[in-house]
């Protein structure tokens, strides 16, 4: 017994086999954590069963931030249900937009043009960086490194500030939507971006500097929350979970979408499948999608940024004054919407936490019959019970942590 | 299409249909066997479980008519081919009872639980399959067509005892 909690550390030797007493013979300890605990990344209750301080088990109770999104998006319009989107993975709102505006545009038979492309990708990456910049930050407040909260959010509100100039909205853009973008980016945004990007490689250079050889962060991280590459697929993880684990699986590199395939980068992967492994990941994150976004700016085509389909998306507001048939379409638009052809369809994109899917069912009418979001967080926080068997419940912070996962995506 | 390369299940003895919908393809497999068709395709390397769900199709004007109210999916992935499977599943409405993947594929242990949760089809063989997102003592099941948007009660509201919208005028 003692030996397997020496290696217990490690998080793999121990298995659910466990005699039901503790240590030293008496009885297990079950504990609540959570629902309302600074650490859990929103409202996550976990139902720990303890010997001393090791986990013996866990039980994620999950649900409460459960908003139904899935039924209401069934009683709003196509064009309407994009706003919904936005809101259960509330910090990568644009892969959410893109997940559910790729699955409908495939039903619709119709292509984003090159430029809305371009944009989509701009904006994504600008979204993964700040979601990112936030998991950074907070995960490492969780572990003691206070100040490293202020630097991240610090780049996050930069990126927040893009949002806002590019679609008024600093969070819940519901900017890339079915047929395009919402508008183009302004002459303030390419001076913002362009300053942003020459500026970011630095900052994270300065969250190396803070972390990377920091003696404490290692000792946290450094082989807590191991999980093999073959328990990662079996689990379903996907995004860092399973790239730090030494699979190269990225949907930007290996199913390509929305025009990845023209740019140059890397997947970023490490094999050492343990929370710091993760955590590199997201660093090596950080500088690729800077340089996705470099790449972007320089080769961005001109063009319309939405598809020239007035049966799908409203005439410009100047067509208005001057023609019958952009108002008979306007008027369509607002109050009945657009049909979508019956079918299936399944459409993923790679969100900062993993594989963000969007599977849409159409009945034809101008309501979605069925909306399911196939959430990365959900999946990630089924590998969490796995991943902490066995280790300490301190690390069980660290662990919740590098997972990065979003409750508001988990309970959608 | 590379998707079309290969077309190994359709030998499996459960599959009823395929086809493509939107680009991705897809097998209709018979209900008993589908722990089994999952088994079989996971061993020809859809080793990756992406999602499973359920779609309800009271009063679609989709015609012809599907043959039962409820359609279960399975989303596979092939990690290596990089190809993409859809299983569907009839599951009727006055039995909705259809046999656990999670012993086949783990993550859709949580998968079914939702599934029972939001849709009410029980699943065999599931070892834990209580509620996951609605809170335990709920009645109903919410993303079944005929549960109401905005149905519930409103706790702390001064007309908490009556409901938003009357279940039958939604």
């Amino acid at each position: 017994m003692s030996t397997e909690t020496e290696t217990g550390v490690q998080g793999m030797t121990i298995t659910r086999e466990a005699p039901p007493t503790d240590h030293f013979g008496g009885e297990l300890l079950t504990v609540n954590f959570g629902p309302q605990h600074p650490s859990t990344h929103g409202v996550l209750r976990l139902i720990v069963t303890l010997d001393g301080e090791l986990i013996r088990g866990i039980r994620p109770v999950i649900g409460y931030l459960h908003t139904g999104i899935e039924k209401q998006m069934e009683a709003l319009r196509w064009q309407q249900a994009v706003v919904v989107t936005d809101r259960h993975d509330y910090l990568s709102p644009l892969h959410n937009n893109l997940a559910y505006a790729l699955a409908v545009e495939r039903l619709l038979g119709v292509e984003a043009p090159p430029r809305a492309q371009a944009l989509r990708v701009i904006m994504c990456e600008l979204n993964r960086i700040s979601s990112h910049c936030l998991w950074l930050g907070t995960s490492s407040l969780e572990l003691g490194a206070m100040s490293m909260f202020m630097y991240c959010l610090r780049e996050r509100d930069t990126v927040l500030a893009m949002n806002e100039e590019i679609s008024g909205y600093r969070m819940h853009t519901s900017y890339i939507r079915p047929g395009g973008v919402m508008a183009d980016a302004t002459e303030r945004f390419w001076e913002m971006l362009a300053d942003f990007v020459e500026k970011m490689p630095g900052h994270v250079d300065e969250y190396e500097n803070l972390l990377t050889n920091n003696p404490i962060w290692r000792r946290r991280t450094v082989g807590i929350g191991y999980l093999s590459v073959e328990d990662a697929i079996r689990l379903g993880a996907t995004g860092p979970m399973i790239r730090g684990s030494g699979k190269p699986w990225d949907l930007r590199k290996t199913m390509p979408y929305s025009g990845y395939e023209k740019y140059d980068f890397e997947v970023a992967v490490e094999s050492a499948g343990d929370c710091y492994a993760r955590y590199l990941c997201r660093i090596k994150e950080f500088r690729e999608s800077v340089r996705i976004l470099k790449q972007a700016m320089a080769s961005i085509p001109d063009g319309p940024f939405n598809v020239d389909d007035r049966k799908l998306l409203p005439p410009p507001r100047e067509e208005l004054e001057t023609s019958m048939e952009a108002v008979i379409h306007h008027f369509k638009l607002f109050t009945e919407g657009y049909s979508v052809p019956p079918g299936d369809v399944y459409a993923a994109v790679e969100s900062p936490r993993g594989e963000h899917g969007c599977y849409v069912v159409s009945d034809g009418t101008h309501k979605p019959r069925r909306v399911k979001f196939r959430a990365a967080s959900f999946v990630n926080l089924q590998a969490l019970e796995f991943m902490a068997l066995g280790s300490m419940i301190a690390d069980m912070i660290a662990i919740i942590g590098t997972a990065d996962t979003v409750l508001g995506d988990v309970d959608r | 299409m590379s998707k079309a390369r290969t077309r190994p299940h359709a030998s499996h003895e459960h599959v009823l249909d395929e086809g493509v919908s939107a680009g991705d393809r897809w097998i209709t497999v018979k209900r008993e066997g589908i722990a089994e068709t999952l088994r079989a395709l996971q061993a020809e390397g859809y080793q990756s479980f992406l999602f499973m769900s359920a779609v309800d199709h009271l009063a679609t004007p989709v015609r012809p008519e599907p043959p039962e109210r409820f359609e279960l999916i399975y989303q596979l992935r092939n990690l290596e081919a990089r190809e993409e499977l859809r299983v569907r599943v009839w599951v009727p409405e006055d039995d909705p009872v259809a046999p656990t993947a999670s012993e086949v594929y783990a993550p859709a242990g949580w998968d079914e639980r939702e599934t029972w949760d939001l849709f009410g089809i029980r699943f065999d063989g599931h070892k834990d399959l209580v509620r996951i997102l609605m809170p335990d003592d709920w009645e109903g099941h919410p993303l079944r067509r005929d549960f109401p948007v905005g149905g519930e009660v409103v706790d702390f509201s001064e007309d908490h005892e009556v409901w938003q919208t009357a279940p039958e005028k939604a």
